[in-house]
Formats: C-alpha cells, sequence, structure tokens
C-alpha cells in the first residue's frame, strides 16, 4: 500500500504533471496533422527523453501516445483525412456532420468518447495487469521463448497482405537486432568489422528512419511527383446548438461508448491486432444494434463515438501484454517498450518486483494523461483544428531536419544519422514492396530477449533437446505458433483459391454477355 | 515491369544475399562455438533459414501461377496505381527512383558535409535545397524557414540538452 501511495505521489510531482502534460499537448496537435502517427511521435521524441528521469520520460511519451489517438480524429472529422489509421472509421460520421456544419459537435463527441474509452482501459489495466503478472512469474525462459515466438509469428500478418512477407521481415527484423556483442561469449558479431557496431544497433536511428523518415519519403511524392497536396477546412457553424454537445446527448450513447471501450480494451490485450480493428469492429458493432442503421456514415454522433472510445480504449490496454509477458502488442507499445528498455528497465512481470513504486507511478501517469487529455482538448480545441492547415512545405522540412539531428541526439554521431538514413531508405522499399516494418521493428527488438531465452533454455537443460517436451506450457505455446502458422497459409490459400474462382465466374459472365 | 516480376526479382534478392549471409556473412563474422550454451551462430542461421524458406517459397508459388497458367488476385498481381486511376498517392506500389534519388541525395550529402563544415551553414543550405526539391518556391519563406529552424534546433541541443552539435563548432 505504501508503494502504491508513495508511487502515486511521485507521478503527481510537478515536473511529471509538466511532462504529461507537454506530452498530450503536442500528441494532439501531432496526431492532427494528417500523415504523422503516434508511433512515428514516439520515435521523433524518444532521443529527447534520454535528458529525462524514466518517469517524466515514461510520462510524457505515455501522454504523447494518448494525445495522438484523439489527434487522429481531429483531421478524420475536418477533412475526412484520418491522422492516424485508426481514426478511418471516425471519418465516415465526423465528416458528414463537419459539411452540415457540426464539425465542432463531432470534435466534442470524439473527445469524450476518447477520454472515457481510455479512462476505462486505464482502469482496467491497472486492476488486472499486476495479477496477471503474478502468475507470468511462474513462466520460465522456456516459456519466454516460446512466447516470443509465438508473438513474432502472429505480428508478422500486421501490416502485409502475404505472411510469408511479414515472416522474412521479422527474420530480418530479429537478424538485425542480433547484431553487436554476442551475450555468452561477449564478443562481437555480424558487425562486419565496422567498429560502431560493436555496442549493436540503437533502437532510435531504426525507429526514426522505419517510421518517421520513410513514411516522409512516401508522402513527398505527392509532392515531386504529382503536386500539389493542400487542403482546405470547413468553416464551423456559429449556432450554439451545432457546436455544443449537450449532456443528455453524450449520455443517450452511454452504450455505444462501454461497448466500444470493451472491445478496445478485447483487441489492445491481443498482440496484432491494433486500434484500427477494435475501431471498425465497434463501427460495425454501433451500427447492427442501432435504431437508426439508416443514418451511419451520413453523420451520426453514435459512430463518432464508437470509433473513438475503441481505438482509444486500445491505448492502455495494449499495455497490458507488455507489463504481464514483456511483449509489445502493437508498434506505438512496441516504441514505449524501448523507451523503458534505454532508460534501464526491462518490461515484464518481473517490473512489478523490482520496480513496483515505478510501475504505480506510471499507472498516475496513464491516469493524469486522460484527464490532461480532457483538459487540453476541451480547451484548444479550436487551436488543434487549425493544426490540419500547417502548410505541408513547411511541415515535412521541419520533420525531416527533426529525424536528422533526434538520430544524431542519441549517441551524438553523425553514424547513427547514417543508419537512420538507411533504414529509412529499406522503410520506403519495404512498404512500396509490401513487407510489414512493423514485424521488423517489434524482431529487432524482441530478437536480444528472445536469444537469451534461448540460451537460457540450453544452458539450464544442458543441452537436453526434449527440454521443451517437459514445460507443457511451452510446449502449448510453441503448438500455438506452429498452428498460427499453418492457419495463416491455409487461410491465404483458400482466400485466393476463392478470390480465382469468383474473378473466372466473373470472366465467363462478361465473355457470355458479349456474346 | 509487372508486379509479379518485379516480387519475383525481389524474391530472388533476398533469397541470393541470404544464402550468401549462410555460407559467408554468418560464418566469417560470429564468435566460435564456446563450448557451452547454444552456438552464437544459431539465432542468426534460424532467422536467415526463415528468410530463405519464405522467400523460395514465394517463389514457387509465382512459379505455379506462372507455369499452371492460374490467375493471381489482381491485388497481388497489379500496382493499385494501375487498379484506379486516381488511386493517387499508395504505399505499394512503384518505386519512384527519381524522387528517391532528389529528396535523399541532400539528405546524404548533409551527412558527409556537416562533419567538416559548421552546423549553421550547412543545415541552411541543407534546408533550402530541401524545400526547392520538395517544390517550395517561395524565397522568402524557405530562407525564415530556414533560418528559424536552424536557430531553433542548434538552441534545443546546445542549451537544452547541452549537447554540442555536429560538426565544426564556431560559437
Amino acid at each position: 500500500m505504501e508503494m502504491i501511495i508513495a508511487g502515486l505521489l511521485d507521478s503527481l510531482s510537478p515536473a511529471s504533471l509538466l511532462f504529461v502534460f507537454v506530452g498530450v499537448a503536442i500528441g494532439v496537435l501531432i496526431g492532427a496533422i494528417p500523415g504523422i502517427n503516434g508511433p512515428m511521435a514516439i520515435a521523433l521524441f524518444i532521443p529527447v527523453t534520454y535528458y529525462m528521469s524514466p518517469l517524466t520520460a515514461i510520462g510524457f511519451l505515455v501522454g504523447l501516445n494518448k494525445g495522438a489517438f484523439f489527434g487522429g480524429a481531429v483531421s478524420a472529422v475536418l477533412l475526412r483525412t484520418p491522422g492516424t489509421p485508426e481514426a478511418a472509421a471516425t471519418s465516415w460520421d465526423g465528416y458528414p456532420l463537419t459539411q452540415k456544419g457540426k464539425g465542432e459537435k463531432a470534435l466534442r463527441m470524439a473527445l469524450y468518447s476518447s477520454v472515457a474509452g481510455d479512462f476505462i482501459s486505464t482502469l482496467v489495466l491497472i486492476l488486472i495487469a499486476s495479477p496477471l503478472a503474478a502468475v507470468a512469474l511462474f513462466m520460465g525462459p522456456a516459456e519466454i521463448f516460446a512466447l516470443i515466438s509465438l508473438a513474432l509469428t502472429v505480428i508478422a500478418g500486421i501490416g502485409t497482405n502475404s505472411i510469408c512477407r511479414g515472416l522474412m521481415a521479422a527474420g530480418f527484423g530479429v537478424l538485425v537486432g542480433l547484431v553487436g556483442t554476442e551475450p555468452v561469449t561477449a564478443l562481437p558479431r555480424l558487425t562486419f568489422d565496422i567498429y560502431q557496431f560493436g555496442g549493436g544497433i540503437s533502437l532510435i536511428p531504426v525507429a526514426i528512419g522505419l517510421l518517421a523518415f520513410s513514411e516522409i519519403l512516401l508522402q513527398l511524392e505527392k509532392f515531386t511527383v504529382k503536386g500539389g497536396g493542400e487542403h482546405t477546412i470547413h468553416v464551423f457553424s456559429s449556432k450554439l446548438e451545432d457546436r455544443m454537445l449537450p449532456l443528455k446527448e453524450f449520455f443517450a450513447n452511454t452504450k455505444t461508448l462501454l461497448r466500444g471501450s470493451l472491445i478496445g480494451i478485447g483487441v489492445g490485450a491481443m498482440p496484432g491486432l491494433g486500434a484500427p480493428v477494435a475501431s471498425f469492429m465497434s463501427y460495425d458493432q454501433a451500427m447492427k444494434r442501432s435504431k437508426h442503421k439508416e443514418e451511419f456514415g451520413k453523420g451520426r454522433l453514435e459512430g463518432v463515438a464508437a470509433s473513438e472510445s475503441a481505438n482509444s480504449a486500445v491505448v492502455a490496454s495494449s499495455m497490458i501484454p507488455l507489463f504481464v509477458l514483456g511483449i509489445p502488442g502493437n508498434l506505438a507499445v512496441a516504441m514505449l517498450m524501448g523507451a523503458f528498455m534505454i532508460h534501464g528497465m526491462q518490461p515484464g512481470p518481473l517490473m512489478f518486483q523490482e520496480n513496483a513504486q515505478f510501475m504505480y507511478s506510471v499507472y498516475g501517469s496513464l491516469l493524469i494523461a486522460s484527464l490532461l487529455l480532457l483538459v487540453i482538448g476541451r480547451l484548444g480545441l479550436r487551436f488543434f483544428c487549425r493544426a490540419v492547415n500547417i502548410p505541408a512545405m513547411i511541415l515535412y522540412p521541419i520533420v525531416v531536419f527533426t529525424c536528422i539531428m533526434g538520430s544524431y541526439l542519441g549517441k551524438s554521431s553523425m553514424f547513427d544519422v547514417g543508419i537512420m538514413l538507411a533504414f529509412g531508405f529499406i522503410g520506403y522499399y519495404m512498404r512500396k514492396f509490401d513487407y510489414s516494418y512493423v514485424a521488423f521493428l517489434i524482431g529487432f527488438i524482441l530478437a536480444p530477449e528472445w536469444e537469451r531465452a534461448l540460451q537460457q533454455v540450453v544452458i539450464i537443460s544442458e543441452h537436453d533437446t526434449y527440454m521443451f517436451f517437459q514445460r507443457p506450457v511451452a510446449m502449448t505455446l510453441m503448438a500455438l505458433t506452429l498452428f498460427v502458422v499453418v492457419r495463416t497459409f491455409w487461410h491465404g490459400i483458400n482466400k485466393g483459391r476463392k478470390k480465382r474462382q469468383v474473378e473466372e465466374a466473373a470472366a465467363k459472365a462478361g465473355q457470355h454477355k458479349s456474346d | 515491369m509487372t508486379r509479379i516480376k518485379r516480387d519475383a526479382i525481389a524474391y530472388l534478392v533476398i533469397a541470393g544475399l541470404s544464402i550468401l549471409m549462410l555460407t559467408w556473412g554468418i560464418p566469417a563474422y560470429t564468435p566460435a562455438y564456446p563450448g557451452y550454451g547454444a552456438s552464437p551462430a544459431l539465432v542468426p542461421n534460424v532467422s536467415v533459414s526463415v528468410i530463405l524458406f519464405m522467400a523460395c517459397l514465394s517463389l514457387l508459388r509465382i512459379g505455379v501461377v506462372i507455369f499452371m497458367n492460374k490467375t493471381i488476385p489482381a491485388e497481388e498481381a497489379v500496382f493499385p496505381e494501375d487498379l484506379d486511376d486516381d488511386a493517387g498517392f499508395t504505399q505499394v506500389g512503384r518505386v519512384k527512383l527519381q524522387h528517391l534519388a532528389s529528396t535523399m541525395i541532400p539528405c546524404v550529402l548533409l551527412v558527409v558535409a556537416i562533419e567538416y563544415i559548421a552546423y549553421m551553414f550547412v543545415s541552411f543550405i541543407f534546408l533550402m535545397i530541401f524545400q526547392y526539391v520538395i517544390g517550395n518556391r517561395h524565397w522568402i519563406q524557405s530562407i525564415v524557414v530556414s533560418i528559424i529552424l536552424t536557430a531553433v534546433l542548434y538552441i534545443v541541443m546546445r542549451y537544452g540538452f547541452g549537447v554540442p552539435v555536429p560538426g565544426p563548432q564556431i560559437f
């Protein structure tokens, strides 16, 4: 109990409050700008946290992530250009509302739904992560090895149409993550005689290159290849009823909000699914259960509430696998995991034993971030709406230069800037060729832990090949890994066959018509 | 070039590089087995083998499609920009080499030049060139953005974080 109080008091310190506040404000601002999302913002700002204490750093990044999730709704509602992928469903009803002059009302609904979903999810995280972590402590290296294997295969399917390309990307990520000093012999491995690789390849330049720089390279195509890309924002109505959201109207959506939050919590707790899945599922359920199905997509507040409550609920619940098992469930959490590691902590069940007070401080920061999101969003709504209009010609040079200087900041080394550019280039090709950069990054982050667990298994078992057969949980997890791979391949083959049949049938029908 | 052909070439390159890593890269740059634990080459070998296996599997699939005259789903076989004229900006698609070169070259030159020339000067020139490359022809705006950004990052790094800016110091 003393630890809990001490931890919560730490999160209420002026420095912690200030950085959570700044994080949320920057997050909303960045999320509102089309093309910049939460993980990208975290990657760009991790170097800055080098100079903060661990608590202020994590509080700042958590605030940034929460803010960016809501920020994505601003451009989705005002421009029909979701600032983040998970805000796509928000635009379906948010934008029609803006066209009717009710953009501010839609944004208020998005804000309150985000805060509600996020707050409920944070409470669930606080209530269940610690007891689950206590159970997870019974897991040995064999189970951890099997669990990471499972996570890598599940995550390989994210961000690509092909599990083969996903696994190739994950394998490449693991390979790059192994560059540096080998843990048993303490000798350099895969360094190719480049002495800067001796300490391994840092997460910061890799993450900035893959997430931010490659994304900017892609988005700049609009300007260097096609030209244009500017947009105009709809003007808000001056009528009070179009701007305000009465309590009665908000509480009329309570069921949708609760359902959305629960969907978000469930989806977030499962590694590999992510916020876009949650918001689409919640929107779909809200539409199916609504008495006014026909109004969905034409500007119904319920649609905004469903999407925003679900995607914001993912933010906190996706930390459940991180805190319980040490496995990042999505890209934003993978970035947060990197930040924990940079500050000398290994996320996982042991954190509740080794850094209990710190964990309660993080919980405190998560709750404070939810409340600050409400305050900042409410007071700065009109200001954040202006962010969507920042000219691209000013925005992109700022982001590119920040990528360069952010990569330099970590080790004060231009070599890291070179690595960032290289991974920006690789990331551009990965996106163009449909290889999952998410799988790469998670493979890169998990590789050292995966190898460490394997080494422990081999050393403890004294090279007993059948060691896994004596560990039922590890065996189950390995069987599940195999099942995921086989099922994904089988699903892909079936999907391809069905599509082929449909296309052939359509071609035949076309031929008959022309005859 | 069709998308299938491009993907096939990519798989061939990946398979080739994987074989090179398995036969030369990993053996040459991995410490010898110390006699306990797993071999330092085990995990690198496993990850490269997975890459090689998946590349071969993907090549096999393309081979089956070509030699057995089967059709592959359109969204996998055709570039998104060819499926829909209005697709505009897509992530998966053709590599725009000219665009890539025009944006990457100034960045690479900055990394090389900043080691020899002062940060203030190189950063200003880089930002001017970069804005020109992405199509900004408002010179006053370019100059103002370049000066402000260079100065703000200098102040943040030097006085905020206490980190010297890269390259020779003039202040």
